[in-house]
């Protein structure tokens, strides 16, 4: 028993010494090096050898997302392949996707990226709002700047090292709301507004920017409801909203329940009647397909890029490259999302490449991240070869590109009724009480 | 546990101990020493493997106090730490109370939490108590997304960890938190499972009829095993939050509840190394079965589209299905067959 008893006394007092140099062995550790302020922009250098530019990626490819995540992996790697095949690199400097498979789990994504930092990447992007989250405030803790392809308000907000590549699901409630207004709403006194969200962030995204907007925008919110993505009717849900009596129905969903919803209100007379407006996620051809063409025609939408076979620059390199490599990704626009932000990347280490030179760059470190925030991302203005609208940093807001544009469901197609409209910023910060994430 | 030809014990107390030779002394010392000193030769990204491999090993302990010692099948574990996570982000974030006060109130709701989704145990067990199980995992997560102090669907922001002024800010220092807590973790499971309460577990686990007979509460230690196997699942939440800085209850999936019995299982269910070989095992392949795809892709550049990352989650899966068929009584039980034959070297009889 004596021996026992020693054991355990040595075991505990082990374990009590670990506990009391733990600060100090941490502190023994190397550090990250402190972010330094970037030099005044200087003539870039002509390095002897033309390494390359790590651009890292967090993708989707498989797992519950790999639906998007797959054709968008697709799209932003046959993109880095353009650049490097065709253009050369970025003023010969080769473009290397440094990319690893979060298979949309966060404790994968939240060693992903501490993995792009140690790999030197330069700037990392993530195609999911669900996989920034994971990994934003490890990027933010170091300073690492990100780029979400999808993202969620509080991706952005307070802005600090994530930017959003396009406008977020409460950025499509706002467009449309104006474009509504100005445009389709021809009644006296305030429209009647009905939501029809799905119960995750994609619905929560609109409702939250409803709650901030309904007011200023003279809107009158008459009812709320949500779905799940699996649903299957949505009759008693709509009976509900019918009872309401609104002008117009917003549904910020997926394409499947989108599809569900605008049946059911189908066949309870609300439509054609109610104008019904959907956000981006749902508003596909995989909608109009799910649902029949003959039911969702007039149905108002909002998209962040153009269309498959629309006349912008950018169009047929990206059809050539997709048809070649991922023929089966045609048609998806999802595909034209990543490549354009592939695009979007590329420019962001032209102008830091430009700004600061490579071996500044080829550090891959904290200074390097600063310089691409500060002289790349904060200074682009890059109208994206037409793929979506321009993208342009403004101070405090670190949505990149604002615009979206109204489509309609016209004989079947998806058609554009609008020029780029560009949402405005929503004050998430004025309503501390329901925004807590928002406080700056 | 065995020991080596020619070792033997000669008291109760010394055929009890945990480790009973030098060799398991020198063993443990030279494994505590080359964790606690990676640091200084690993980097951030092994260092985050490490972190993720450590607060993975505290809920999996207490998955394995509920499931492989008591028998109590649960498929809500992703929940119960979600349960932590959000205690410790709500109280550490909006209320900035002490993390030490985070961590232990974290594990305390999620051992409360987990009473409540015992208390079914009684009635039912196996698969029934599984579905019952199932429920806590949805009931937790709806709760979560509609609570605006959680941040709702949104998610909330957790700060680092801090004692007594020293924050643990860099991925070295966060090492140390969790493998010391995981380290007292394994100890505390290791000891539990030798006490009156471990051996009742065990007893209710074999034939719970007979352990009512000799005189065993079941109630009373199923509900134990809940809220001890919840409580270390609440510390690893509240671990989890405080690394990854950010909470979504997204990130508490039913399939990560399903993951943590497959890393039980795999392990070895009911014994204490069995969790540790099995984290290990699931998380590190997970991390390379990661590269596998994109250095597929670059190697052979003709592969069909969608090969190399599909290739990812089909090696997972076989790896797994094989493991299971090859050696269905997990890593530990490879491990004692090891040891056995260790114990008899040179001497094959």
């Amino acid at each position: 028993m004596k021996s026992k008893k020693l054991l355990t006394l040595a075991g505990v007092i082990f374990l009590a010494l670990a506990m009391a140099v733990m600060p100090l062995m941490a502190a023994c550790t190397p550090t990250p090096e402190e972010p330094t302020t970037p030099t005044t922009p200087t003539t870039p250098t002509t390095p002897t050898v033309k390494g390359p530019l790590k651009y890292g990626m967090s993708i989707c490819m498989t797992g519950a997302a790999a639906d998007k995540g797959s054709p968008m992996g697709h799209g932003k790697l046959d993109c880095i392949k353009y650049v490097n095949e065709e253009l050369g690199g970025i003023n010969g400097y080769p473009v290397e996707a440094v990319w690893y498979d979060n298979s949309y789990d966060a404790a994968k994504a939240a060693t992903i990226v501490k993995k792009l930092i140690n790999d030197g990447a330069l700037f990392f992007t993530t195609n999911s709002s669900k996989m920034m989250s994971a990994s934003q405030e490890i990027a933010n803790r170091a300073g690492f700047p990100g780029i979400a392809s999808f993202s969620a308000p509080v991706c952005t907000n307070p802005p600090q090292h994530i930017y959003a590549q396009m406008p977020d699901y409460g950025d499509d409630f706002a467009a449309f709301a104006d474009y509504y207004l100005k445009n389709i709403w021809k009644g006296e006194g305030k429209p009647k507004m009905a939501l029809h969200l799905l119960n995750n962030s994609t619905g929560y995204g609109a409702r939250d920017a409803a709650l901030c907007l309904v007011d200023e925008l003279g809107i009158e919110l008459v009812a709320t409801e949500e779905h799940a993505a699996t649903t299957i009717s949505e009759m008693e849900s709509l009976t509900r909203i019918k009872a309401a009596n609104p002008d117009v129905i917003f549904i910020s969903s997926t394409p499947a329940p989108t599809a569900v919803v605008i049946k059911n209100a189908f066949e309870l007379g609300l439509y054609p009647g109610t104008v019904i407006g959907c956000a981006h996620a749902s508003f596909t051809s995989a909608m109009v397909d799910i649902a029949g063409a003959e039911i969702v025609e007039g149905v108002y939408g909002v998209f962040p890029t153009v269309n498959w076979g629309d006349d912008v620059p950018g169009m047929a390199k990206m059809t050539e490259y997709c048809q070649t490599y991922h023929p089966k990704d045609y048609g998806n626009m999802d595909y034209i999302t990543s490549w354009a932000e592939a695009l979007i990347g590329c420019e962001i280490l032209r102008l830091s490449l430009e700004s600061g030179g490579y071996d500044k760059l080829a550090a891959g470190d904290a200074a390097a991240w600063e310089l691409v925030e500060k002289n790349g991302i904060q200074k682009l203005d890059y109208d994206v070869e037409g793929l979506h609208g321009p993208v342009k940093y403004t101070a405090g807001d670190n949505r990149l590109d604002k615009a979206v544009r109204v489509f309609q469901v016209v004989s079947g197609e998806i058609t554009a009724v609008s020029d780029w409209i560009d949402a405005p910023r929503i004050p998430y910060e004025k309503f501390p009480d329901k925004f807590p994430w928002a406080k700056p | 546990m065995g020991l080596p030809c020619g070792t033997y014990n000669y008291s109760y107390a010394k055929d009890m101990a945990i480790l009973r030779t030098k060799t398991h002394w020198a063993l443990l010392i030279a494994l505590l020493i080359v964790v606690f000193t990676a640091p200084l030769y690993w980097d951030n990204y092994l260092l985050g493997v490490a972190n993720l491999v450590g607060i993975t090993l505290i809920a999996a302990v207490g998955l394995n106090i509920l499931l492989g010692y008591c028998g109590q099948l649960s498929i809500g574990h992703a929940g119960f730490i979600a349960v932590g996570a959000y205690t410790a982000a709500v109280l550490t974030g909006t209320f900035e109370l002490p993390f030490l006060v985070g961590l232990i109130c974290a594990g305390l709701m999620a051992g409360l939490v987990g009473l409540i989704f015992g208390i079914p145990s009684l009635k039912v067990k196996g698969f029934y108590l599984g579905i019952a199980t199932i429920a806590a995992q949805f009931i937790i997560i709806w709760f979560i997304n509609h609570l605006s102090i959680t941040g709702g669907f949104t998610g909330i922001a957790v700060p680092y960890a801090s004692i007594g002024g020293f924050v643990f800010d860099t991925e070295a220092s966060q090492f140390y938190l969790i493998m010391t807590i995981a380290v007292l973790c394994v100890f505390f499971a290791k000891n539990l499972a030798r006490t009156r309460i471990g051996r009742a577990f065990v007893a209710i686990r074999d034939n719970d009829l007979a352990a009512e007979v000799m005189g065993i509460n079941l109630f009373y230690y199923k509900l134990l095993a809940f809220f001890i196997g919840c409580f270390l699942a609440g510390i690893a939440g509240s671990l989890l939050a405080h690394w990854i800085g950010f909470m979504n209850a997204e990130q508490f999936s039913i399939s990560e509840s399903i993951l943590y019995i497959g890393m039980v299982i795999i392990g070895g269910m009911g014994s204490a190394l069995g969790p540790i070989l099995g984290v290990i095992f699931i998380r590190l392949l997970q991390q390379g079965v990661m590269f596998i795809a994109p250095m597929l892709e670059s190697a052979f550049p003709a592969l069909p589209a969608g090969f190399a990352s599909g290739i990812s989650p089909m090696l997972f899966g076989v790896v797994i299905v094989l493991f299971l068929v090859l050696e269905p009584r997990g890593l530990a039980h490879r491990w004692m067959l090891f040891k056995a034959a260790y114990r008899l070297w040179p001497f094959s009889y």
